[in-house]
């Protein structure tokens, strides 16, 4: 934007800007940049390193093009998406595809929204959605994660020193294994980055505690119904994934109601036999609802009263929505048809834009 | 709510009040809360200081701050009329017999010409037109980052408050007095616990150094624990705010029967290279406070009143009002204007419990009813959302706009 106001009240204001709170969410990736060294070594270098070289360059080109202004692709909001994006893949996916990912993520996640801020959609798992669904032969099949054995360190044993046994072998589990995809080495340092972002207030409480302890209650439950999942997986997406200020909502409650639907809708994909994209599919999913939420979670104003019936009329009309935008994309996915709404998003976002977007290039918001 | 603003007060916390000598030519403002007053007096006459001017409507009062002759009665400043009062330097008081022999509190007070120093200048003597009120607050929270006006008044005139405050109570009939103040001038408790034969019926309630404190909404939560809408009279909630330094008011009149001429006024700003609290006479043009202040008004922004919700000064003649607490410069600054990143800042600062980020995307969208819907009359423009937005969001610019839209709506479409 870098538009100049005229000088009004208040004549004092806060030093944080946006490259300060990208810059604390970064920080908090990069103890997990390190886990992912530690294990896979250079592949999981070169995968994030491809992600985030191909995100910044088409933040730096794109916007030259179709935003007919400059944009600054160092505000680090390319090098979040990118490094998340990369969190979710095999460290042995082929770097091409991981190319293409960053670039997607960037070009369909937020250029074509209007640039940073204005995206509904989580940019990672956009690009994400886009890998999958370009080349379903690879991202789905299990040998993409079975390509490589390579390992830098195979183990740390930090609880070990407490002494042994099942408990601290749980421990040394949690805080470092070499299994899953790149972000999902160290569930201790990911629920450290949580609690960073949440000190720094880069993250709402409401989102992850609402997820978690809604998704961990379910999938008690539904033990017997649902397939494997990954705890790791589960926390990025809670605290990273979820929590994407753009596509979430405003208000506290707001947040807290979309961090416990996005817990219920993973699960009822888990039970509905979606197998690694239970995740982006919940957090996508409630990410098209985010605006219907700000609409209804509005806080209560200073001296008045919510109208709780309306309220409640209102939430339950909504879970009745997301469940029913639920069953559909089990329904699609079910039939192998997913891809085909990527394909959808790919012909609206490119209407979108020349439609709308363009006009509103300008506007802050 | 997590906001803390620095306050950036010690410049001129413990500064003493000075009085300032008084200007040659002034300009006494005729705009007051129910309109234009309308003068009481021609092009020519010769006035003796505390003469009234002039009266508005509800009966509200400005007197000559100095003896001194009538220039013009109609000088516009911003498109304010004002009354030009040239100084003589005689020195001669005029005896208000009226303002001597009143005997009813709210006659006294509507004589004095006194209108609250803390926020829009409500008619003091309108205010305590009220019955059934149970609790006196004294606005001691000066929440606005620089302003120490008050606290110097608490630190050099507790004594005359604590008076003005009992005064006040036993008119309404208020059992109690609260004095909020904030935790980082606790010291002044002692102040006002030193005067100890005016201290029965009063506590203090120490509030969180957070902006707004000050807020009179938020005040009266954080002393009778309830929430009172916008708009709402807090009469009715048994409660009347009073800003402290409208209660030195009340005591000059009452003690003294002196009318309301002059009041304290900060002098600081990042951009300010003399620093103080000045005693200055309503009607002061602010060049001339600057002056004597040691301030060089030039390549700065000059603001009066508070950094948080004061006007930027575009005429340098305008006058110190009854409301001016303070008078900031600050450097020129162009503000860069980014994408809003939807980090809910603004709303976690809103003491109203609003969601700003809703407005800025009402106004670009031209949605009235989105305005209607975030409850935009609701605000009470403290300029918190603005402060933390970390993308210069143009929050405030949205909010006015939004409300004047929808004043336009309501004045257009009949009820």
């Amino acid at each position: 934007m870098n538009k100049v106001r005229t000088h009004k009240a208040p004549f004092v204001t806060s030093k944080l800007r946006v490259s300060g709170v990208m810059l604390d969410v970064i920080i908090a990736l990069l103890p997990l940049v390190f886990f992912s060294y530690l294990a896979h070594g250079k592949y999981s270098m070169m995968v994030i390193g491809t992600a985030v070289g191909s995100a910044l360059i088409t933040d730096w080109l794109v916007p030259w093009f179709f935003l007919k202004k400059p944009n600054s692709p160092l505000d680090g909001s390319a090098i979040i998406t990118a490094t998340l994006m990369a969190f979710t893949l095999s460290p042995y996916t082929p770097l091409y595809m991981v190319a293409f990912g960053g670039a997607m993520a960037v070009l369909f996640g937020k250029t074509l929204w209007g640039g940073v801020g204005k995206n509904r959609f989580n940019p990672a798992l956009v690009g994400r959605e886009f890998m999958v669904a370009f080349f379903p032969v690879v991202m789905t099949s299990a040998s993409v994660w079975t390509a490589g054995t390579y390992t830098v360190v195979r183990g740390l044993h930090p609880f070990s020193v407490f002494g042994q046994g099942e408990i601290i072998n749980y421990l040394n589990s949690i805080f470092y294994n070499t299994n899953g995809a790149l972000g999902e080495y160290s569930i201790v340092f990911l629920a450290l980055a949580g609690i960073y972002l949440i000190v720094r207030r880069r993250i709402g409480w409401q989102i992850p505690t609402g997820l978690l302890v809604t998704f961990f209650a379910l999938s008690l439950w539904f033990e017997d119904s649902i397939s494997n999942y990954s705890i790791a997986g589960v926390l990025l997406g809670a605290i990273f994934m979820a929590t994407d200020m753009p596509s979430s909502p405003n208000s506290n409650s707001g947040k807290l109601f979309y961090g416990i639907m996005i817990g219920a809708v993973a699960i009822i994909c888990l039970a509905g036999g979606v197998k690694h994209e239970y995740m982006s599919y919940s957090i996508l999913i409630l990410n098209g609802f985010s605006t219907k939420i700000n609409e209804i979670f509005i806080p209560r104003t200073w001296g008045r009263k919510t109208d709780v019936p309306l309220r409640i009329k209102q939430t339950v009309l909504l879970v009745l929505q997301i469940i029913t935008v639920s069953m559909a994309v089990l329904g699609l996915n079910y039939y192998g048809y997913i891809h085909y709404l990527v394909f959808v998003y790919l012909a609206y976002m490119i209407f979108n834009f020349h439609f709308f977007t363009q006009k509103k290039l300008q506007d802050p918001i | 709510m997590f906001m803390k603003i620095p306050s950036l007060k010690s410049v001129t916390k413990k500064l003493p009040i000075t009085e300032l000598e008084s200007t040659d030519v002034f300009y006494i403002p005729l705009q007051a809360y129910f309109g234009t007053m309308k003068p009481l007096v021609t092009v020519g006459q010769k006035v003796q200081q505390y003469l009234p001017l002039a009266e508005g409507k509800d009966g509200s009062r400005i007197h000559a701050p100095v003896s001194g002759e009538i220039l013009e009665l109609n000088y516009l400043i911003n498109e304010n009329p004002h009354l030009v009062l040239q100084n003589d330097f005689a020195n001669t008081t005029y005896i208000d017999q009226e303002l001597e022999s009143a005997t009813e509190l709210t006659d006294k007070i509507r004589l004095a010409g006194i209108s609250g120093s803390g926020g829009a200048g409500f008619p003091t003597h309108i205010k305590y037109k009220t019955n059934a009120i149970d609790t006196l607050i004294v606005n001691g929270v000066e929440c606005e980052p620089y302003l120490t006006a008050d606290y110097a008044l608490m630190y050099d005139e507790a004594g005359e408050i604590l008076k003005a405050a009992q005064a006040s109570a036993q008119y309404f009939g208020a059992k109690n007095i609260v004095i909020g103040l904030e935790k980082q001038n606790k010291e002044l408790v002692k102040i006002f616990e030193s005067h100890s034969e005016l201290m029965h019926g009063v506590s203090f309630k120490l509030l969180p150094n957070t902006y707004p404190q000050g807020g009179e909404l938020q005040l009266i939560k954080a002393v009778i624990g309830r929430e009172i809408p916008k708009g709402s009279i807090p009469a009715d909630e048994g409660v009347v705010v009073s800003n402290v330094a409208t209660l030195l008011a009340v005591y000059k009149a009452l003690e003294l029967h002196r009318p309301n001429i002059d009041r304290v006024v900060t002098v600081s700003g990042e951009a300010a290279k003399h620093y103080g609290n000045f005693r200055v006479k309503i009607g002061t043009p602010i060049e001339y406070v600057l002056k004597k202040a040691g301030v060089d008004a030039q390549n700065v922004d000059v603001v009066l009143g508070g950094p948080m919700m004061g006007k930027i000064v575009t005429d340098l003649k305008q006058p110190i009002s009854k409301t001016s607490g303070g008078l900031l410069s600050f450097k020129k600054s162009a503000v860069k204007e980014n994408n809003c990143i939807q980090c809910s800042y603004c709303a976690d600062a809103c003491p109203q419990h609003l969601m700003p980020m809703q407005f800025a995307s009402a106004k670009f969208d031209h949605d009235k009813q989105k305005f209607i819907q975030f409850n935009v009359l609701d605000c009470i423009e403290c300029g918190a959302c603005q402060y933390i937005c970390p993308s210069n969001v143009p929050l405030m610019q949205s909010i006015s706009e939004g409300k004047s839209l929808l004043k336009s709506l309501q004045n257009s479409v009949p009820v």
